[in-house]
């Protein structure tokens, strides 16, 4: 029985085709995800996180073509899965995601109880569970889940509408579609961003206990280098669609092995000594409809050299465990500490 | 002139005096390059064009009287000599679609003009003046006309007033005013929030100046854009109300009159009352991508790269 | 819920009572006399003496108002001039067929449109999609009576499939269904493309939502979401335009009568209109006033029932 990486990504690339112009959104990405950890991705805006997340889940807008790879979920080609399958199988079952914005994730015009008993019915008709599930014992199960997530008085707040319900709160019902026993991996796209910094503390805090209850494999998806280096083990840093760096959480942030890594924990505000003034890199994100040649990153970067623009860095590993798309890494392997200052 | 205000305020007021300036003359560039590029308002626009040249020149474009009657060739099929056909009359149907079209034009402009400068005031006052006596005066006078279907209420006017075209001006304007009164009313509802009139009232700027230098031009935008939306809606009113014979009276040629007698005779010839129909058909869409070209000129959130 | 209803129907009193106050004014402005107009070459002088009297037509306006107030209150609505029937008898007789008409126009329309704007919003068309682009176009192009004639023209006389005329036999429902066919479809057509174009676009708007991707994220079923989740959502400015399409289609209900010589309120206005039956027009046109009143305070009562928030605000 050969035993699979809960995810196996290998070589995806997706593009976003609108208005005749080409955006690469992911450029040949490759990574593992293993059973029940926990893998940060981390990136500015546009630099594809999301994109990858619901590339796994297959919930992509029309104008998406993946252009190549493969996602192996357990084994299985989920590219190669049918629609009709994906509903059957991944969805909501073996694979969960959950989204930024809670205030917008809910229906505004029915009751939770309403959202919450859809989606664990159809859950329970997808998979044949022996008899069909009445409509009471469903919201016994819906509010069951309630509890669990923290929802005080969950047998009152079902039958309440979304608008009800603090930001906070929204989330821990999304969290309670999201998880159950079932469910092997859950995607996780920035969910606390849009959140106050405590109520933040208590989501990731839900987050880690289901984790710990439910051994999931959890995709995090976050700008926050806070937050990630928090909740995830391993985690893995992108820039135009590409993975630059990909490690163990603490060896990432506190010794990175690729510019732009190290240019993020520079820019963070209070990280260091005392300085005049913040540090912010030159020129913008390129638009992915016009990357630049080679590295992605050279036009920003200080330490770039000749190589950088005539050849795409390949994701390398460069100590166990630790992999950098960078030829100057490559290189010296360790040796440069990437200061930016 | 008030002096209380810091000298961001004034700078506030002066930038934004400029910004109505500068944006007049833009507006309209931008609405004159647009018409070119959405889809359909160039031909909107050219048949819009032609319909007024033909109200305008009507006497020097139409080949013939349009009430001269040709008792040889009655229901006449379209032919070099009459090239729409002719009528139950023996008239020229090209004439006397000519002078239809002046006709709808007449009563189209002139309705939508009076409703919508009453209806501009009136809303402006009663948004400027929200929640006071004023505005819910106004709203009440808005409501109780618009408790009437438009048609409904001007052919009560009309069985009041008489038959002829002042008086279906009339009636219309007065149907139609309370549609501009409530956009402007919650346009200028909006307006008065902003930050150059809160600049303008800060200065002690009169009530009334307020209204006509700030407030007035930025409503005036969507109003034309509505305006254009609704102008074909008094060219269908004066048909139809012509058409029950409320409105223009025979043998005056309005495209309504011509749609009753072509109704009267449907069986004998088609095109009494095809040219007529179509008439009104291709007035209702060349407006409708005229003003669809100028709405979205103007819509700030579709900005070309 | 319940105050909201409250609220409006509040508001509906003054409206209804200006409403009155103008129909009155109407009347009392009648240029000419309106008994000599009316009996003609049998008015001799006494004759008009008495019908004056009879009218109130020499008391002060005031009295003439209240009069007409406490009439209208008592459901009184005057007597023709014209036949000598109640008004009100008038109006019963008539309003039902223009109901069912208008009804009958609202629900085709409505049909259609949601049909046509949730097929193109889920082949994911935009706003310029190939649908509705023809659809909108065919419906602009022309106002209900227009159509009216142009359907008479190719269906009733170029090829004689429905009948031109009247409602049909009274108690057959299918002749009487047969004779709605066309003008309910009349005064449907110039909906369908405003209404169509806007279902599509606000379920576009819907479909493109976080809640809905939050549905596609739990693998509810595609049919179930464009009926069931996204048409609550998406057909809101639909209805609310329906509900204040009811007054227009009320409009146009006047002309397709007409011209499909059929019983109705059209025909009645109409008529006592050439006939100068001032009772009449001014009955008629308070009850057509009112149910348009009543159509849009339905129509903002359901919105609130679809859009709870709304209720709240």
């Amino acid at each position: 029985m050969m035993s699979h990486a809960m995810i196996e990504i290998n070589e995806l690339t997706l593009d976003y085709e609108f208005g005749g112009r080409l955006m690469r959104a992911l450029d040949q990405v490759s990574f593992k995800l293993e059973r029940g950890e926990v893998l940060g991705v981390a990136g500015e805006s546009g630099c594809g996180k999301s994109t990858l997340g619901l590339s796994i889940i297959r919930l992509l807008p029309k104008i998406a073509k993946i252009k190549g790879g493969g996602i192996l979920f357990k084994g299985r080609d989920l590219l190669k899965l049918s629609e009709e399958q994906m509903n059957r199988e991944i969805r909501g079952k073996e694979i969960s995601m959950i989204f930024q914005n809670p205030q917008s994730a809910l229906n505004p015009v029915f009751k939770v109880e309403t959202q919450m008993t859809d989606v664990l019915l159809y859950q329970s008709r997808y998979q044949n569970e022996g008899r069909r599930k009445t409509r009471n014992e469903i919201k016994k199960e819906a509010i069951a889940k309630l509890k669990e997530t923290g929802i005080a008085d969950p047998a009152e707040r079902i039958s309440n509408y979304p608008f009800e319900f603090s930001g906070g709160m929204k989330q821990r019902v999304m969290i309670a579609m999201a998880l159950s026993s079932k469910t092997s991996l859950l995607i996780a796209d920035e969910p606390t961003t849009a959140l106050d910094v405590t109520i933040e503390a208590q989501i990731l805090e839900l987050i880690r206990d289901m984790h710990a209850k439910y051994k999931t494999s959890i995709l995090y998806i976050s700008h926050d280098l806070g937050v990630l280096s928090e909740i995830s083990k391993r985690i893995m840093v992108m820039y135009a669609g590409r993975i630059f760096e990909m490690g163990q959480t603490e060896v990432v942030l506190q010794e990175p092995r690729h510019p732009y890594s190290a240019a993020l924990l520079e820019s963070l505000p209070g990280t260091h000594t005392k300085r005049d003034r913040l540090l912010s890199l030159p020129d913008f994100v390129p638009s992915l409809d016009r990357l630049p040649s080679g590295c992605s990153f050279h036009t920003r970067c200080r330490f770039s050299k000749e190589i950088c623009h005539q050849k795409v860095p390949p994701l390398l590993e460069v100590s166990t465990g630790h992999w950098s798309a960078c030829f100057l890494e490559h290189q010296d392997k360790g040796k440069h500490k990437w200061k930016w200052f | 002139m008030n002096l209380q205000s810091s000298p961001e305020i004034i700078g506030a007021t002066l930038a934004s005096g400029m910004y109505i300036k500068r944006s007049w003359s833009s507006k309209a560039r931008v609405a004159f390059r647009a018409i070119f590029k959405v889809r359909g308002a160039l031909w909107g626009s050219i048949w819009v064009a032609v319909m007024i040249s033909f109200a305008i020149f009507a006497p020097w474009l139409s080949p013939a009287d349009p009430n001269v009657q040709d008792l040889d060739h009655l229901f006449a099929s379209p032919s070099f000599q009459h090239p729409m056909g002719t009528d139950y009359l023996g008239r020229d149907l090209l004439s006397r679609m000519i002078y239809g079209c002046r006709i709808a034009m007449m009563v189209a402009f002139g309705a939508a003009t009076l409703a919508t400068i009453f209806g501009v005031i009136l809303g402006v006052t009663a948004g400027y003046s929200e929640g006071g006596k004023i505005d819910y005066a106004l709203i009440l006078i808005f409501d109780v006309v618009r408790a009437f279907p438009q048609i409904i209420l001007a052919i009560a006017i009309i069985a009041v007033l008489g038959p002829s075209i002042l008086n279906l001006i009339l009636a219309l304007a007065f149907t139609g005013f309370p549609f501009y009164g409530r956009l402007t009313r919650a346009q200028a509802m909006v307006v008065k929030e902003s930050d150059y009139v809160k600049a303008a009232v800060s200065m002690g700027l009169k009530h009334h100046k307020i209204i006509l230098q700030h407030i007035i031009p930025n409503i005036l935008i969507p109003v034309i854009v509505c305006l254009g939306m609704d102008l074909p809606w008094y060219i269908i009113y004066e048909a139809g109300l012509s058409f029950l014979g409320l409105g223009v009276r025979p043998p005056t040629a309005s495209w309504g009159i011509m749609l009753r007698d072509g109704y009267t005779y449907i069986d004998t010839s088609p095109w009494m009352i095809l040219w007529p129909a179509l008439a009104i058909a291709s007035a209702m869409l060349a407006f409708s991508f005229f003003s669809q070209g100028i709405k979205a000129a103007l819509d700030p959130k579709k900005r070309e790269r | 819920m319940f105050k909201y209803i409250v609220k409006r129907l509040l508001w509906m009193l003054p409206t209804l009572l200006g409403v009155m106050l103008l129909l009155f004014s109407l009347t009392y402005f009648l240029p000419g006399d309106p008994v000599s107009i009316l009996l003609g070459p049998r008015a001799t002088p006494d004759l008009v003496v008495l019908i004056k009297e009879r009218l109130r037509l020499n008391d002060p306006i005031h009295v003439r108002l209240g009069y007409y107030l406490l009439g209208v209150l008592k459901g009184d609505l005057g007597t023709s001039v014209w036949s000598g029937y109640q008004v009100r008898s008038l109006i019963a007789k008539e309003l039902p067929h223009t109901i069912v008409l208008t009804f009958t126009s609202l629900g085709v329309a409505a049909l259609f449109s949601i049909f046509i704007g949730v097929f193109a919003a889920m082949r994911q068309e935009n706003r310029k999609g190939f649908t509705v682009t023809i659809v909108s176009l065919l419906s602009v192009a022309a106002p209900d009576f227009v159509w009216a004639l142009l359907l008479v023209l190719f269906f009733c006389i170029k090829l004689p499939l429905f009948p031109a005329l009247g409602a049909g036999v009274k108690g057959d429902l299918i002749d009487m269904a047969v004779h709605l066919i066309l003008p309910a479809t009349a005064l449907a057509i110039p909906w369908f493309g405003y209404l169509s174009r806007l279902t599509q676009e606000s379920m576009n708007e819907v479909l493109g939502s976080d809640y809905i991707r939050t549905a596609r994220a739990f693998a509810i079923p595609k049919r179930i979401i464009a009926y069931r989740y996204a048409l609550k959502n998406g057909i809101i400015p639909t209805i609310t335009v329906l509900g204040m399409g009811v007054g227009k289609l009320l409009g146009g209900a006047v002309f397709v009568e007409i011209i499909f010589n059929r019983p109705g309120m059209g025909k009645l206005i109409v008529d006592a209109v050439y006939q100068r039956d001032l009772p009449v027009v001014q009955g008629a046109i308070l009850v057509t006033a009112l149910m348009f009143v009543l159509a849009n305070l339905l129509a903002d009562i359901s919105y609130a029932f679809l859009d709870p928030r709304i209720q709240y605000d």
